[in-house]
């Protein structure tokens, strides 16, 4: 025991015992340095009264009997010897009696702390500083440590020595059981989500439902853990992900093949599509697909062999293009019901476009002059576009900024395509198979884009909005097409600019008074590639 | 430099045998005049009395005793006192002892860096073989059952995931950052939950970095590209979108580029929703005193810590939400002896708790208990960078907070609801309360871990 510490014995705590109230789930006050749920103001640090490892001085350390411990009932009335707990609910009860009672009230001035600790020798917690701060605490700490198991769950073999203990188990066992596919139990719901989402029953269900569609051959191929594969597989992430009605490995239908029976299969999740919509009128209609599910379905009817969802997809924007007929946007996770190669290359330059649109030349909007020049693509080109939002950063690998930004190692899951493919030539070949030159537009465009940079990053936010003015810089960008690759390659494969832009740009305090962030900034910048490639 | 005095006891002075320690006539005289007390010099006399050692007060005492030692280059002091913690602590013991064993072999770790004892760097070099086994690595299933044996990491995830799925609501794109020390265990049941949502699922966006220096446990044997795989496949059956993206940062940098690439992204996509969730990450990125120790030539001029930058960069991305939890600890003291003070009275939580879900012998048990002891050693016996463990307390983490412009937000009644369920199928010491506006995972009363949630004041 430690000197100093003022410790009561136990006849003197039955008195205090009487006057707690039931702490037990209640905030409990640590007799470490870190109990502070009563400090009124956050901000200044708290006040350390004393070190850690020295308890808290002031608090009553109080020890009681292992008797006083496991004592029920030590109240009784003495009309109808009922017994209580605590010495206010004997008073309570005493008033049906007629008896004179008299409640203890809670003394006005400060109450100190206590803690208590452990009887028990042995025991970890019968040190002052690892006493616990309330008493029904220490009282279930000794049932449960050192007192005889009494209560016995009917179902499993069980034993607890606390009847709350016993009565919260056997609320549970055998309740509810979550079965994962390899065939193991869950009592907890959390523990099996998290179990299933990497187990490999799932992988294997949606291989399983891979082979039965199709269409879904590339889509759930998993990436190889290399980042120089094809394009291919960061379409095929995104696009797994943007399948989940069509592609959903269904436990009760795993033989989607026909596109009929993939519109019968998805038909009842179409009442969705009017909340979903309604939800994601706020997104750009570029980004949302356009064409009701029906329309995406029919154009599922493709010949198998090498058909990938691209390609379905690809027709499907393609069809888009033409008819002015409205049909609701398709939230992102239905996005690819485009048509052509054009069109979804289209949409990632379109996006490009609106971008550009905020900087000052709208020259590089040749970038969509593929489709002034559509033609048919065979779906194999179509390897190269990938989608929607991280489009920059993949394309930005695959030519001239590719020294610097090459040497990044992330990216949308399943790599993308770095030094080593050329996806941005497939693009260019596809957006425009007439032009082979090099890029002209080195200057304009990093310069625009710079400026729209360096204006304090003001985004435009009618970059996004019209889909009209796509359309503008469509029609527009047909001239312009000269500029194609250049636009690709240096849109992505950027100038560098210096870092202090990207950080007034941002606000962002550079703090130059500190080398050593300093030179981490500057010294890691060649190592991982950055999407804006440093000079 | 620990240096031995001329007639230094070699091995042989100590005997195994508990009787008495035989030191040769100046060792003794120096060792006699100790300027603190001294207090179990009678104490050794007999074996019997070792036994009175046996409290966690004592063991504390001896350890601070020892780490005093060890800094004043005391060679002889120092492997009395281990010496005697060997003895009074073996590996296999109570919990207690089990605690003080890892604090003792850090002490070993902490002194053969500095020092020029043989016997310390034989005994270090031992230690470090049996700790050789240290980092398992987990696969991802294993990982998942072994995060969930306590609250630990979970009474952060559950805060979390209620804090987020309410500041996502009715938002089409989400695009979450998981800054976590676990592999983004928690993001399955985030996409759980916000799949269920009644309006529908969000695209989800899912930033993590690939650490390029760092490593703590728990270690995953797997690259991130198939778990990024599997959570997007996972997202699928249940019909959500989502995209894995993997940024290679670090936290000894701050995160450097993962907020450039974050910088970027806001330009490229608006209408996105940022969320920024740390989960036990934010601690391993230097802060002021290893600033100090580090460079000591700008004495003048305050340095910014990366703490304070992180965060000013986190709100200059205009997060919706951030979330911070962390283990409620403070281990920043530049002296050893503080911090193993601090150390002690936290992670004794830690092997207290560990009795009540895992048997001894269990290989689990081992691969726990190996990542304290990682901890303890990272704490104890490393200095500068290589110390990565450094926890600050919850009021100082706000303060932080507060400083770049954020303001605590609170959890709901449900959230709270939510994680008293959780934790209610969990051993029954663990407990949660609400402190100021955050919530505070507890073991028997004493603080563990809290979590908070901010957003842009």
């Amino acid at each position: 025991m430690i000197k100093g510490m003022l410790i009561h014995q136990h006849q003197l705590v039955d008195e205090n015992m009487s006057n707690l109230t039931s702490a037990s789930g209640e905030a409990s006050v640590s007799s470490n340095h870190q109990s502070s749920f009563a400090s009124p103001n956050p901000n200044p640090p708290k006040k350390k009264r004393n070190l850690p490892g020295n308890p808290d001085p002031d608090a009553e350390v109080i020890a009681l009997s292992p008797k006083t411990l496991m004592a029920t009932n030590r109240f009784a009335c003495e009309i109808c010897n009922k017994g209580f707990q605590r010495d206010q609910n004997l008073q309570l009860h005493r008033r049906g009696h007629n008896l004179p009672w008299k409640l203890k009230q809670r003394s006005s001035k400060e109450v100190r702390k206590k803690v208590y600790v452990c009887p028990e020798a042995t025991c970890v917690h019968h040190e002052p500083s690892r006493a616990l701060g309330d008493l029904t605490g220490i009282k279930k700490h000794f049932s449960r440590k050192h007192g005889e198991k009494k209560w016995k769950c009917d179902k499993c073999s069980k034993k607890y020595a606390v009847q709350s203990d016993w009565k919260a188990h056997s609320k549970i066992c055998g309740t509810r059981e979550y079965r994962c596919d390899c065939g193991t139990l869950f009592s907890r719901r959390d523990s099996f989500i998290t179990h299933r989402a990497f187990c490999d029953a799932l992988a294997e269900e949606s291989a399983r439902a891979m082979a039965a569609n199709p269409f879904a051959n590339h889509l759930f191929s998993q990436p190889t853990a290399s980042c120089e594969t094809s394009t291919m597989q960061v379409q095929s992430t995104i696009l797994r992900s943007q399948f989940p009605h069509m592609m959903r490995a269904n436990e009760a239908n795993t033989s989607i093949v026909s596109g009929h029976g993939m519109q019968g299969e998805l038909s009842p999740d179409r009442e969705h599509q009017p909340r979903q919509f309604d939800m994601r009128s706020n997104i750009p209609p570029w980004l949302a697909c356009q064409g009701p599910i029906t329309t995406s379905l029919n154009h599922l009817d493709l010949p198998s062999s090498s058909s990938s969802v691209y390609s379905v997809r690809l027709q499907q924007e393609y069809s888009r293009e033409n008819p002015p007929v409205h049909r609701p946007p398709i939230p992102p996770a239905f996005q690819p019901s485009a048509s052509s190669p054009h069109m979804s290359a289209t949409a990632l330059l379109q996006k490009a476009a609106e971008m550009g649109a905020t900087m000052s030349r709208p020259k590089h909007l040749g970038l969509t002059a593929a489709h002034a020049t559509s033609s048919a693509v065979p779906p194999n080109n179509t390897a190269s576009f990938a989608l929607g939002l991280s489009s920059h950063q993949e394309m930005g690998n695959g030519t001239g900024g590719g020294d610097a930004s090459g040497g990044r190692g992330g990216g949308v899951i399943g790599g993308f395509a770095q030094e080593s493919s050329p996806p941005p030539l497939l693009l260019h070949d596809m957006v425009t198979p007439s032009l082979s030159s090099t890029p002209g537009f080195d200057g304009p465009f990093e310069d625009a884009f710079r400026g729209m940079l360096e204006s304090k990053g003001e985004e435009s936010n009618s970059s996004m909005g019209g889909f009209a003015r796509s359309h503008r810089m469509v029609e527009e960008g047909g001239g312009g097409s000269g500029g194609n690759d250049g636009m690709t390659r240096d849109f992505l494969g950027l100038k560098p600019f210096p870092q202090r832009d990207i950080l007034d740009l941002t606000g962002f305090d550079p703090c130059l008074s500190s080398p050593s962030y300093a030179q981490h900034r500057q010294s890691k910048k060649p190592c991982h590639g950055q999407l804006l490639p440093e000079m | 430099m620990m240096q031995f005095t001329r007639s230094a006891p070699p091995l042989t002075s100590i005997h195994p045998n508990g009787l008495g320690l035989c030191l040769d006539d100046d060792a003794s005289k120096h060792s006699l005049h100790r300027s603190w007390p001294w207090p179990w010099s009678g104490l050794l006399t007999s074996s019997k009395s070792l036994g009175r050692l046996n409290t966690a007060s004592c063991m504390e005492q001896l350890l601070v005793h020892c780490a005093n030692a060890i800094e004043s280059n005391d060679a002889t002091l120092a492997q009395q006192i281990l010496w005697v913690l060997n003895n009074i602590a073996p590996p296999d013991g109570d919990s207690n002892q089990r605690l003080t064993s890892a604090f003792l072999r850090a002490l070993i770790a902490r002194a053969s860096k500095t020092g020029s004892c043989k016997m310390l760097t034989a005994v270090a070099a031992r230690a470090d073989a049996d700790l050789a086994l240290h980092l398992h690595r987990f696969s991802a299933i294993d990982l998942a059952s072994f995060i969930d044996l306590t609250p630990w990491h979970r009474f952060g995830y559950a805060a979390a995931n209620a804090a987020i799925v309410e500041a996502v609501e009715g938002l089409p794109v989400v695009h979450i950052i998981d800054l976590s020390t676990t592999h983004c265990m928690q993001v399955p049941t985030l996409i759980d939950l916000l799949a269920n949502r009644p309006e529908g699922p969000p695209f989800i966006r899912l930033t993590v970095p690939t650490f390029t220096t760092t490593a703590t446990p728990p270690m995953l044997d797997m690259s991130y590209d198939e778990l990024g795989s599997r959570l997007v496949n996972f997202a699928r059956s249940r019909n959500v979108a989502m995209e894995f993206i993997m940024i290679p940062s670090d936290p000894s940098d701050a995160f450097d580029s993962l907020i450039e690439h974050l910088r970027v992204q806001r330009l490229v996509s608006e209408g996105e929703a940022v969320i920024v969730n740390c989960q036990m990450l934010l601690h391993y990125i230097p802060e002021e005193t290893v600033g100090a120790i580090v460079s000591t030539m700008n004495v003048n001029s305050p340095i910014p810590s990366l703490r304070t930058m992180f965060l000013k960069a986190l709100r200059s991305l205009e997060p919706t939400l951030v979330t911070l939890v962390d283990e409620d600890a403070d281990f920043t003291a530049c002296d050893v002896v503080g911090r193993l003070r601090s150390a002690f009275n936290y992670l004794w939580i830690p092997y207290d708790a560990v009795d009540t879900f895992l048997p001894k012998g269990s290989e689990q048990r081992r691969w726990y208990e190996a990542g304290l002891c990682w901890k303890i050693e990272n704490v104890i016996a490393q200095e500068g960078l290589q110390r990565v463990e450094r926890q600050e307390p919850k009021g100082r983490w706000g303060q932080r907070m507060r400083a770049a412009g954020f303001r605590s937000v609170g959890f709901t009644e449900e959230a709270a609801r939510e994680v008293n369920s959780m934790l209610g199928e969990h051993a029954a010491g663990w407990g949660s309360k609400r402190e100021d506006e955050d919530l505070m995972l507890t073991w028997k009363g004493h603080n563990v871990v809290f979590a908070s949630a901010w957003m842009p004041s």
